[in-house]
C-alpha cells in the first residue's frame, strides 16, 4: 500500500533500538522476558523453547536442520529479531567459519522460572474489604473507552472536547506533533498522517501514543528504561482489580497519573489508601501481536447504494466518517450519511487513501454484515478505488522538448541515447525528454556537433 | 493496516491456540507404572504436562488451554485456563494447580467408585472416546461464541492400551475433527503402540509420537533435590502430598512434550516435525469388538463383522450365503491407506 505508515509496528521495535546495556539489564525483570517473548513472531518463540534447556551455542547449520524446505525465510526473520532483541547472541567461530547461537542467560534463567511457577502477579491486589465497590468489567471497560476517546478529541479539536484531561498543555503538544498543523493565526488543521491516526484501531493509536509518550520521556528527564518496564509490568496486572498506590515508586506515581487521563488505569480513592485499577488498554499494551488481536465491534453497514448507516453514538466515530462522507441526519444511536464523490475528493485532497478508508469500512464492518463477504458492497469499494484513480489520470512531470535536429542520425542516435525518452515524432524530428537527463542530453548534441 | 481482514476469517491471524490435553488418569495403568522402576511415575508425569502447560500460557496470553482428565469409567474437564486467574495462594502454589490437582484428585476418587460398580476383569483402556467427543464439543462451543477464536488443537496423553469396544466412537471421533480442521497430536507413554491414536493423527494431520526413552525424557529429575525447602512445606500439606510433589518436580521438563507439541498451527508448515513410521489401520469388527486383520463388510453400511452373519446388525441388509470356494474372495482385506467410514 502506498501510505506512508505512521508507526513502527510495535512497541518491541522501540525496547529493540535501546542500548545493549539498558536491554540487558530490562531482562532481569521477569514480566519484561514475558512480555518479549510474547511479541516474537511464531517461529521464534519456538526457537527459545527449544534452547530453553540448553547452556552451550547451537551451530546455525544445525538449526536449519529443524526447518522445512520452504520455511527458510520466517526462520531468517525470526532470528534476526532474536538478535536484535539480544535474546539470541551470536558466536562466531572465524576459524572454521561457523556461526552459532546461544540464548541470552538471565533471559533463559527467568523464563524457566516460569516454567516452574507458572505466571504470577506483579503485585497482589488489595483485598475486597478495603476497596468496597469496585467498578464492573463492563463499567471499566466503557470508563476507558470514554476516557479514551476524550483524549482523542481534545487531541484533534481541543475545542470540542467537553471536559478538559488533566493532560498538561505541553503534553498534549507532544502528541500533536505530526498530527496537526498550525499555520500562524489559523485553527490547526489535521495533517495526512493526522487522519491516518484516526482511521487506525484503538490498539494502534494507543502504541502510536505511548511510543510518542516515550520517546518523549529523556526530555522530562525520565529514564526510557524504567518507563518501558512499567508499563510493561502494568500490562500483566489483572484488568478489574485494584492494587495499592503506596506500592509503586515515586516516579511510578507521577506516570500513572497520565495513564489514568489515557484510560489505562483508573484512579480511586478510598477512606485511607487511594488504589488503581487497570482497564483493558493496560493489558493491551502487552499484546502487540498483529492488528486483529483485538478487534472491536464493528458499526458501520454501507449499503450499494452508497449510503452508509453507523450505530454509534460516539461523537469521535461521527467526526471519523464526516472526514470521508456526507453526515445526512444523526438520531441518538444512528449516523447516517452517504459517500459521495465530493466527500471523497476532501479526503483523498486531504491525504486519506482510498485503500484507508476502505480497510476502515471493512475492519469496522457492523458484526450483521461482517459474516457477508466482502463486508463492504463490491460495486462501492471498487467506486471508491475508481474515484480514487480519477484524481491521477493526469500526472506532472517536467519535460523538455528538442526540435531542429541537423541531420536524421543525430535525431535517431539522439533517440537511442538514454531511456529518458518520453515521446518522438520521427517524422518531423521531434523529440520530448525527462526534464531530469536534460543536461546529459544537451551535453551529448554538442559533442555530436 | 493489514489489507483484506475482509476475508471473513474468524480465526486469528497469529498463533494464538486452543488446546485441549487429555491427560490418562486410568489407575490401571498407572498402578503398573508404579510398580515398574523404570517406567515414569504419576506425579512426575504430572509435573511435566504442568510444565507443558506453563509453557503453553507463556508464549501467548491470549491462548487458551482446557485438561480434560480421561479416566476408567468417565472424563472430566479438571482445568480451563479461561475460567481462572493465576494467583499465588496463601499456600505459595500458584492457585490455578492447586485447583487442577484438586479437581484431579476427587475425579480419580469418583472414576474410582464407579470402578467398583461394575468391574470387568480383563479391560483396562480408559474411556478415550468420551474425552474425545468431550474436547470437540468444547471446541465447537468456542467456534460458536465471540467474533475471533483461537486455531483448535488436541493433545492425547495415552498410556492405556486400546479398547477395541470403543472402536466405533472414536472413529466417529476422528473424522468429526478432520471435518472440522482440529488436529489431533498424540503422545503415548504406554508400552505398545496405540492403533487409534496413530491413525486419529495420520487422518487429523496431527503429530503421532511414542518417546523411546521415558528416562531420557527425565533427565533433569535430579534437580529436584535441590528443592529441600520447598518440600518442607510439602509436608505440612498431607492431603495432596502425591500431587503437589508434581508441582515442585517442575524444573525437568519433558523436552520431547515441549518442543513438539508445543508448536502452534502457525509454525508447523515450516517445521520438521516427527513423521509417522507406520500406521496400524486395523479396525474392530462391530460383533465381538475385536481388532482384525481380516473380515467381512457389509456392502450397504461398511459395518465390519469377524464371521459371517445372516443379516447386517447395523443396517439389517441380508446378506447372502457364503459360497464354499469363494469364500477366499469375499474376504476382503482393508486396503492401508484408505479408512474407511464406519457408520455406529
Amino acid at each position: 500500500m502506498p501510505q506512508v505508515r505512521i508507526i513502527a509496528k510495535n512497541f518491541m521495535d522501540m525496547v529493540s533500538a535501546l542500548p545493549a546495556m539498558k536491554l540487558d539489564k530490562l531482562y532481569e525483570n521477569p514480566f519484561i522476558c514475558e512480555a518479549i517473548l510474547r511479541s516474537l513472531p511464531p517461529l521464534a518463540k519456538k526457537y527459545v523453547l527449544q534452547m530453553l534447556y540448553i547452556e552451550n551455542p547451537i551451530l546455525a547449520k544445525s538449526m536449519e536442520e529443524w526447518l522445512l524446505a520452504d520455511g527458510y525465510s520466517k526462520h531468517k526473520v525470526a532470528l534476526d529479531r532474536l538478535v536484535q532483541l539480544r535474546v539470541f547472541s551470536e558466536i562466531s567461530d572465524s576459524r572454521k567459519r561457523e556461526t552459532s547461537y546461544i540464548l541470552n542467560p538471565t533471559f533463559q534463567a527467568n523464563l524457566q522460572k516460569h516454567l516452574v511457577y507458572g505466571g504470577v502477579l506483579p503485585r497482589e491486589p488489595m483485598s475486597s474489604a478495603i476497596t468496597n465497590r469496585l467498578p464492573s468489567l463492563e463499567d471499566l471497560e466503557a470508563y476507558a473507552l470514554e476516557q479514551w476517546e476524550c483524549f482523542l478529541l481534545q487531541l484533534i479539536n481541543s475545542a470540542q472536547a467537553e471536559r478538559h484531561s488533566n493532560i498538561s498543555s505541553s503534553m498534549m503538544k507532544v502528541f500533536q506533533r505530526g498530527l496537526l498543523s498550525q499555520r500562524d493565526k489559523e485553527a490547526p488543521k489535521l495533517t495526512e498522517h493526522g487522519f491516518q491516526f484516526l482511521l487506525m484501531d484503538t490498539n494502534a493509536q494507543l502504541w502510536y501514543i505511548i511510543r510518542e509518550y516515550i520517546s518523549n520521556s529523556e526530555e522530562r528527564g525520565v529514564d526510557s528504561a524504567d518507563l518501558i518496564s512499567f508499563l510493561l509490568e502494568l500490562s500483566f496486572h489483572a484488568t478489574g482489580e485494584a492494587y495499592n498506590v503506596n506500592t509503586l515508586t515515586e516516579f511510578q506515581k507521577c506516570i500513572i497519573k497520565d495513564l489514568a487521563d489515557l484510560g489505562l488505569v483508573k484512579l480511586q480513592q478510598g477512606r485511607k489508601e487511594s488504589w488503581f485499577i487497570p482497564t483493558k488498554l493496560a493489558s493491551n499494551l502487552s499484546v502487540s501481536l498483529s492488528d486483529t488481536s483485538s478487534r472491536e465491534q464493528g458499526f458501520v453497514v454501507v449499503e450499494t447504494n452508497f449510503r452508509m448507516y453507523a450505530y454509534s453514538s460516539s461523537k469521535l466515530n461521527c467526526e471519523i466518517l464526516r472526514l470521508f462522507s456526507r453526515i445526512e441526519y444523526q438520531l441518538p444511536n444512528l449516523i447516517v450519511g452517504a459517500i459521495t464523490k465530493e466527500s471523497l475528493y476532501d479526503a483523498f485532497e486531504n491525504g486519506i487513501s482510498a485503500e484507508q478508508i476502505i480497510s476502515f469500512l471493512q475492519q469496522n464492518a457492523h458484526p450483521r454484515v461482517a459474516e457477508r463477504v466482502p463486508s463492504v458492497p463490491e460495486n462501492v469499494t471498487d467506486q471508491i478505488r475508481l474515484w480514487e484513480s480519477d484524481l491521477n489520470r493526469v500526472e506532472m512531470m517536467s519535460a523538455y522538448v528538442y526540435d531542429d535536429f541537423p541531420s536524421r542520425d543525430v535525431f535517431e542516435s539522439a533517440c537511442d541515447f538514454d531511456s529518458g525518452l518520453l515521446w518522438e515524432d520521427s517524422k518531423k524530428m521531434r523529440m520530448v525528454v525527462k526534464g531530469e537527463i536534460h543536461m546529459h542530453m544537451r551535453e551529448y548534441l554538442r559533442r555530436q556537433k | 493496516m493489514s489489507p483484506a481482514p475482509s476475508v471473513a476469517s474468524k480465526l486469528y491471524a497469529d498463533d494464538v491456540s486452543l488446546l485441549m490435553v487429555l491427560v490418562d488418569t486410568n489407575p490401571f495403568f498407572w498402578g503398573t507404572a508404579a510398580a515398574n522402576s523404570s517406567s515414569l511415575s504419576f506425579s512426575s508425569f504430572l509435573s511435566h504436562v504442568l510444565a507443558f502447560l506453563n509453557s503453553i500460557h507463556l508464549v501467548n496470553q491470549l491462548n487458551h488451554v482446557v485438561v480434560i482428565a480421561t479416566g476408567f469409567n468417565s472424563c472430566q474437564c479438571v482445568y480451563d485456563s479461561s475460567e481462572t486467574t493465576n494467583r499465588i495462594s496463601d499456600d505459595g502454589l500458584p492457585a490455578v494447580y492447586l485447583k487442577l490437582l484438586h479437581n484431579l484428585e476427587e475425579f480419580v476418587n469418583n472414576d474410582e467408585k464407579m470402578c467398583k460398580n461394575d468391574f470387568q476383569t480383563g479391560l483396562t483402556s480408559s474411556l478415550l472416546s468420551g474425552s474425545l467427543s468431550m474436547a470437540l464439543c468444547y471446541i465447537q462451543r468456542v467456534f460458536r461464541s465471540g467474533p475471533l477464536h483461537p486455531q483448535p488443537r488436541i493433545l492425547c496423553i495415552q498410556g492405556s492400551p486400546d479398547g477395541p469396544e470403543q472402536y466405533v466412537a472414536i472413529m466417529n471421533s476422528i473424522f468429526s475433527a478432520q471435518r472440522s480442521m482440529v488436529p489431533i497430536d498424540s503422545c503415548v507413554i504406554g508400552a505398545q503402540h496405540s492403533a487409534f491414536l496413530q491413525q486419529a493423527s495420520y487422518i487429523t494431520g496431527g503429530v503421532y509420537l511414542k518417546p523411546q526413552h521415558l528416562d531420557g525424557l527425565f533427565q533433569y529429575l535430579s534437580m529436584v533435590l535441590s528443592f529441600n525447602d520447598m518440600t518442607l512445606i510439602l509436608h505440612e500439606m498431607q492431603a495432596f502430598l502425591f500431587l503437589c510433589l508434581a508441582v515442585w518436580a517442575l524444573t525437568s521438563t519433558c523436552s520431547q512434550m515441549q518442543t513438539v507439541f508445543a508448536t502452534d498451527l502457525h509454525s508447523r508448515s515450516v517445521l520438521q516435525l516427527p513423521k509417522p513410521v507406520g500406521v496400524d489401520f486395523r479396525a474392530s469388527c462391530f460383533c465381538h469388538k475385536n481388532t482384525i486383520d481380516m473380515g467381512y463388510i457389509c456392502s450397504v453400511c461398511l459395518s465390519i463383522f469377524c464371521e459371517h452373519h445372516k443379516k447386517c446388525s447395523t443396517c439389517g441388509s441380508v446378506f447372502g450365503q457364503p459360497q464354499a470356494d469363494a469364500s477366499k474372495a469375499d474376504r476382503k482385506r482393508k486396503a492401508p491407506g484408505s479408512p474407511r467410514h464406519p457408520r455406529a
